[in-house]
């Protein structure tokens, strides 16, 4: 524990949950595991969703795909949401103060903020093209956006052992 | 969706907000000690176990493995106890003051592989 960390990440770590985390000899390996399957499934569910927005798979209309890929998508973050969350509330107060995890949260931030604009901007457009449509360019800037951003949050995830 | 993706931005702002650098992978290879003494405190703990140890010139915290592999290599909660005298060979930490950690450790002449 780091007392550098602001009090409520030092509060997480030394509560009941995280020390089950920390003491149970299967909790946190299991969450590490879960991590990295639930990564799997949300990456992939994204890059479909990416090569869509930028053109490919195009004999499927867009609407259609995205929708499908969005379910797998969600339910993946919230895998990685419930994973992730156990993963910091044990070292909490060490992560908080961490360069790249800070890095990882702030590009994360940025992912959010990319969907939030392609919802609001793009999306009612795109989910009226039919199939073989040329995307529109906001489309095709979130796709990039979107495969540039996660990418590189995976990076730093895999990054912060070594910080 | 829209809650959620409000929920998680403000959850990475707030994890954003600190200030400090502290991390785990910073070891210097090329200065290794060998700390020998008891040990003060231990934590049998994922996702590295911890030990304090009364050193000749003070009192190292010294990073030892995962749990299970600590287990699988003999070197469990009792032998890393309160009390017993530990030789842990490792290297310093660049970042955090008077923390090392182990490549091995050898208690009652028994010698543990941490890597």
């Amino acid at each position: 524990m780091t007392d550098a960390a602001p009090a409520i990440f030092v509060a997480l770590e030394q509560s009941g949950f995280a020390a089950a985390v920390r003491q149970s000899p299967w909790l946190y390996p299991a969450a590490n595991i879960g991590h990295i399957v639930s990564l799997v499934f949300f990456a992939g569910a994204v890059a479909i969703m990416d090569v869509r927005l930028l053109g490919g798979f195009a004999a499927t209309a867009p609407g259609r795909l995205l929708a499908r890929a969005r379910i797998f998508a969600i339910v993946a973050l919230a895998g990685m949401a419930v994973t992730g969350f156990m993963l910091f509330s044990a070292e909490a107060s060490h992560l908080a103060v961490n360069p790249v995890f800070q890095l990882k949260a702030a590009l994360f931030g940025a992912g959010v903020v990319n969907v939030a604009l392609y919802e609001f901007l793009a999306r009612r457009e795109v989910d009226k093209l039919p199939p073989g449509a040329i995307m529109p360019a906001r489309a095709r800037a979130a796709g990039v956006l979107s495969l540039v951003i996660w990418v590189a949050v995976a990076a730093c995830g895999r990054s912060i052992a070594y910080f | 969706m829209l809650r959620s993706v409000i929920l998680s931005g403000a959850f990475a702002l707030l994890t954003g907000v600190a200030l400090a650098h502290h991390g785990w992978g910073s070891y210097d290879a090329a200065k290794p000690v060998t700390v020998t003494g008891p040990i003060v405190t231990s934590k049998f703990e994922n996702p590295h176990a911890t030990i304090t140890v009364k050193g000749t010139d003070k009192v190292w915290t010294v990073t030892l493995a995962p749990t299970s592999r600590m287990t699988s290599r003999g070197a469990t909660e009792k032998i890393i106890a309160v009390g017993q005298n530990v030789s842990a060979y490792g290297y310093p930490s660049t970042v955090e003051k008077d923390e090392m950690r182990a490549e091995r450790i050898t208690v009652d002449g028994k010698t543990y592989e941490m890597r």
